[in-house]
């Protein structure tokens, strides 16, 4: 018998050893983890609160900590949710389980890269880029917007990520808003019509490229980046960059206080010290994420927002849009 | 009926010898025992005349044809024309008592299988059974449909494994009193192995006693019970 | 009268218990559900498009099935009923597909056509799921057929040899003798290829988990994606309780715990086509993949292992310990519900833990956050008990048949004989039935392990926050990092699993030769 309670013991001991500490904060993430996990470790020591962490990668979907917070909505175990881009937040507004939050942090930041109620606080962005492979096609061979991917001569040498996913949905949702649905559906039959290749992921994207399975691909510059630094036969360039062009997709990451969340303070003080000149310096290094708060000093293969010509749109209209073509796109993507 | 000859046969299992320089002709058409004590070889040698097994050394011929040769097999156990009743019977628990009587002859592509099935089947008083499983059988007609399995196919010898080792004496006298019956009205090799000594005197034309591998007497009952050697008489007295 | 319920009471504890934490989460989502359904009108959701979708993923699913069956049926005779020369040495290569995930592997031979032809166009079909699914899960099938063929009484085999040839023996004896088998392994490969949504997703290729899981992943529409999810609980409950009866009679991992009297066939001659059609298979199905994953963890700028290793330690022993606890519990409910099954006729505990196998990972997931994220069961949610009980829902069932069917094959005499010398029935259970069943229960623990440290569906779904566990943490690194770091971390949990193979197979045979000597 004594030797079943001890079992029984050490099994108790070792299974609960995570006891709750008095200072913690709980971040659900579906940024990359390689960069995302030595900031939050910068912050731990930094600050003394202890960070519990729950990754998960839009790359794969997110259905980890989107379900997670969606099925915790009447029980939040979740004090900051740190997204890749702001189309998740917004999802997560529109079913109210974010609360606003203001501070002088929140302040820096451009009101083009927040929620009007301050949802959703945006920093360090990325943008929509061009991945291509320098020995199958020439950089002057390149479409120079992303109008040019239904010309024949760019037939089955290109590739997307599934539009149902990731900042795929993004892009595409932004070039509904842009152009107007009618538009937007012709662009996309006509792609499809002109051989685009469908990629599990933008990851996918880089790597089909990288290969030199397939000339030129959409991606983040994230991706680009990385590709850059495993491969001399891959370089980037922005679209639609001319005067009159459309600009490209920016996309800031986006933080969000969780309602009713239960450390709610350190959850504001994570925000603050992710909304900071520091943080943004060490993403734009990790992981060429363009700064938004100004003055923030960049590494020089990162450009700066200010060289780049964006994409005009409102970013909660923009949510709106891809929640009404959604369904389209899923069949789009199945045909 | 010709005879079935096994002649300087050595078998050995994984390095241990069962049979050593075995020789002997077992007589065409008759009912021979083998006696032993449990070890001494004499399944093996069932299963070397049966084909399920190569002799290490030595030959073997059965029906005038020589079956094995230097350890090969040159004639595979199916068209050797014996049959074999298992120790556990091996009835197919998957096939019907029909289907287990008629599945050889469909295999020989055998004529009028159904009424060849049937008289077999009658003659062992199975017409009733012949729809049911083996599990849904008595031990006793399990046993007679193990024979009857390898009757129909008529086989120059029946090669039987100690076939009545635990059933009772009823059931049991009953069986070999059918089955000897058949034998008389038309005589084939029957080799019946056996560590049963009054069984083996009982029913054996000829008996042959083994014991480690070798033959230590053979002949009728008359001469194995007057056998003056040591390991019979003990063997016999138990 | 009162004890008579008492009694019931703590013979049931476990089942109750089970019940109680496993499966009531899953029916408070179906009633919820239930509950919806008007308002949502789920009917809506299952329109022909959903049924034709079902009807497809299910022909797919069942030629894969069918395929890895009767590639582990022709291995799993040449391995154990042959003297084949290296046959030990080919079982173990044959089983490291099973360790490798899914996804991996799909994307390992996406990169190995690519880099042999230049071209992956040929993977991106349903031909390259069915390829791929059957090389993951062949080995489950000579698994499951193999200690089948080694169960069949020799004699069966000789009184077939007696009248007819060896071949036709083959395919009128045996094939049907092993029937239950080869059903159980089909069965189960089905569920499994079914269930999988990792591999045609990443091939493009729309199956109805696909569809499930964009529901959930892209839409958070969880009533369509419950009402699809219950519609293909439904058709796999269907599937295999229409075979129950060969289910519950096969040898579903058996391994024989006396010395077996299988026929063992010489293969002479032509022994060299067997170790071709070997090598090849090998080849096709681990030495490819590895070697792509050996490959780019080495062609990258630099070499990465040593950061990978670092990147996954912290992960590594956590997981361990948690696959090693979870192999466990497991092993422990598995004995439970198996002998509830065998000896006291009672499916119940089975048949639930039936339910959870086939249960979508998410559901199963989202199931649990819904249950314990209440500040009652608060304690469990944000402890590491929550991922224990995610394992006991997808692998108890594998577990209770593997220990169910090692019962089935101890006589019940053996336990008669003890209890008539008047043996306690519980010195009964650990003296006698726990001994002769240590083989299955090692099997079971170790196949369970090897699953728990893999698992990935549902413990990315509830693992407690600032928690490290190597499948989660590839999956989430693996998305953006190079792909030399995330070859060589998938590498390296490959070699961590297969370590522990070798280990628990020195174990045994440590453990098992003592006792055969006895």
């Amino acid at each position: 018998m004594k030797t079943y309670c001890l079992v029984i013991l050490t099994f108790f001991s070792i299974i609960t050893s995570c006891k709750p500490t008095a200072e913690e904060v709980v971040v659900y993430n579906s940024v990359d983890q390689v960069f995302s996990e030595p900031v939050l470790k910068d912050f731990e020591r930094e600050t003394g609160v202890k960070v519990k962490a729950v990754y998960d990668t839009e790359e794969t979907k997110s259905t980890g900590v989107m379900n997670r917070l969606i099925a915790e909505k009447d029980n939040a175990q979740c004090d900051v949710f740190w997204s890749g881009d702001p189309l998740r937040n917004n999802i997560l507004i529109s079913r109210g389980i974010t609360a606003p939050y203001q501070s002088e942090e929140t302040a820096l930041i451009p009101a083009y890269f927040k929620d009007k109620e301050n949802q959703w606080i945006g920093f360090s962005a990325r943008a929509r880029v061009l991945i291509y492979n320098k020995r199958l096609i020439q950089k002057d061979d390149l479409p120079k917007s992303l109008l040019d991917l239904i010309k024949p001569a760019y037939k089955g040498k290109f590739t997307i990520a599934n539009p149902l996913f990731g900042t795929t949905t993004f892009q595409i949702a932004s070039l509904f808003a842009i152009l107007g649905d009618s538009r937007a559906r012709e662009w996309m039959q006509d792609i499809k019509a002109n051989g685009v290749i469908i990629a599990t992921s933008n990851g996918d994207v880089k790597k089909r490229v990288m290969q030199g399975e397939i000339a030129f691909g959409l991606t983040d510059t994230d991706d680009a980046f990385e590709a850059e630094k495993e491969s001399d036969d891959v370089a980037y360039i922005f679209l639609d960059q001319q005067n009159s062009g459309m600009g490209t997709l920016i996309m800031p990451n986006a933080l969000s206080l969780i309602k009713n969340s239960p450390n709610s303070e350190n959850g504001k003080k994570l925000i603050d010290y992710l909304l900071s000149k520091e943080t943004e310096a060490k993403l734009a290094v990790s992981s060429a994420q363009m700064p938004l708060i100004r003055g923030t000093p960049l590494p020089t293969n990162v450009p700066s927002l200010d060289a780049i010509k964006p994409m005009k749109i409102d970013y909660n209209e923009t949510s709106k849009v891809l929640e009404e073509i959604q369904p389209w796109l899923k069949q789009w993507a199945e045909q | 009926m010709s005879d079935i000859q096994l002649s300087h046969i050595d078998h050995a299992y994984g390095g241990q010898t069962v049979l050593r320089d075995f020789t002997h002709t077992f007589a065409g058409g008759k009912i021979t025992c083998i006696l032993g004590p449990s070890g001494c070889g004499k399944t093996t040698v069932l299963r070397l005349i049966a084909g399920l097994e190569a002799p290490g050394n030595g030959s073997i011929v059965v029906n005038d044809e020589r079956v094995t040769e230097n350890g090969k097999i040159l004639v595979p156990a199916y068209k050797r024309r014996t049959g074999f009743i298992f120790q556990d019977l091996a009835l197919w628990p998957h096939f019907t008592v029909y289907q287990n009587v008629a599945f050889g002859l469909n295999e020989h592509h055998a004529k009028n299988v159904g009424q060849k099935v049937k008289d077999m089947l009658d003659l062992f008083n199975l017409s009733n059974e012949q729809k049911k499983y083996p599990h849904q059988l008595s031990g006793g007609q399990k046993q007679m449909v193990a024979i009857a399995r390898s009757l129909v196919l008529r086989p120059q010898a029946l090669l039987m494994d100690e076939p009545l080792a635990n059933i009772d004496i009823q059931v049991k006298s009953r069986i070999l009193e059918h089955l000897l019956s058949i034998h008389q009205a038309d005589p084939f090799t029957i080799i019946y192995v056996t560590h049963d000594h009054k069984e083996a005197l009982d029913i054996g034309n000829s008996i042959v006693v083994m014991n480690q591998g070798n033959i230590i007497a053979s002949g009728n009952s008359e001469e194995i019970i007057h056998s003056q050697h040591i390991f019979l008489k003990s063997f016999i007295k138990t | 009268m009162g004890r008579a319920i008492n009694k019931y009471v703590i013979h049931n504890l476990l089942t109750l218990v089970l019940l109680l934490l496993l499966l009531v989460p899953v029916l408070m989502v179906l009633v919820q559900w239930l509950l919806n359904a008007g308002k949502i009108n789920a009917i809506s959701f299952l329109d022909r498009g959903a049924l034709l979708l079902i009807v497809n993923s299910l022909l797919l699913s069942a030629t894969v099935a069918l395929l890895a069956t009767l590639i582990g049926t022709a291995c799993g005779f040449f391995l154990y009923k042959t003297h084949l020369k290296g046959r030990r040495l080919y079982l173990l290569l044959l089983i490291v597909p099973i360790l490798i995930s899914p996804y991996i592997f799909a994307v390992a031979w996406k990169d190995l056509l690519f880099l042999l032809f230049g071209s992956t166009a040929s993977a991106f079909s349903t031909a390259g799921v069915i390829a791929v699914h059957t090389l993951i899960y062949f080995p489950l099938a000579l698994l499951i057929t193999g200690n089948a063929l080694t169960n069949i009484s020799s004699s069966l085999e000789e009184a077939g040899l007696m009248v007819t040839s060896f071949r036709k023996m083959i395919f009128k004896i045996v094939l049907p003798l092993i029937r239950p088998a080869f059903m159980s392994s089909f069965l189960l490969i089905l569920v499994f290829s079914l269930g999988d949504f990792s591999v045609p997703a990443f091939f493009g290729i729309k199956t109805f988990t696909v569809e499930i899981f964009t529901q959930f992943s892209a839409f958070y529409n969880y009533d369509a994606a419950i009402t699809k999810s219950l519609l293909l609980v439904g058709v796999c409950l269907i599937l295999l309780l229409s075979e129950a009866r060969y289910l519950s009679g096969a040898a579903f991992f058996s391994i024989s715990t006396r010395g077996s009297n299988s026929k063992i066939y010489e293969m002479s001659g032509i022994g060299y086509v067997h170790h071709t059609s070997f090598a090849i298979l090998i080849i096709l199905s681990m030495l490819m993949p590895v070697f792509i994953l050996l490959y780019q963890s080495l062609s990258g700028r630099e070499i990465v292992i040593d950061s990978a290793w670092k990147l996954l330690k912290p992960a590594v022993f956590q997981s361990i310990k948690l696959a090693f606890w979870g192999a466990l519990l497991i092993s422990i409910i598995g004995l439970y519900a198996g002998y509830w099954q065998e000896r006291l006729k009672s499916p119940f505990t089975n048949v639930l833990l039936l339910i959870l196998f086939i249960l979508p990972s998410t559901i199963l997931g989202i199931a649990f956050i819904r249950f314990y994220n209440q500040p009652e069961t608060g304690f469990i949610y944000s402890s590491l008990f929550i991922v224990l009980l995610g394992y006991i829902g997808k692998y108890g069932f594998i577990a209770s048949r593997i220990t169910g069917n090692g019962i089935r094959q101890i006589p019940v005499s053996l336990e008669e004989a003890a209890e008539v010398s008047g043996v306690r029935p519980v010195n009964k259970f650990i003296k006698i039935l726990l001994p002769l069943l240590s083989p299955s229960l090692f099997v079971s623990f170790v196949l369970t392990f090897v699953l728990c440290l893999g698992e990935l569906g549902t413990t990315i779904m509830v693992y407690p926050p600032g928690t490290e566990l190597m499948p989660v943490k590839i999956f989430t690194i693996s998305a953006n990092a190079p792909q030399a770091l995330t070859s060589s971390m998938a590498l390296i949990s490959l070699l961590i699993t297969f370590f522990f193979i070798i280990l628990f197979f020195m174990a045994g045979r440590v453990m098992f030769k003592k006792n055969s000597d006895e």
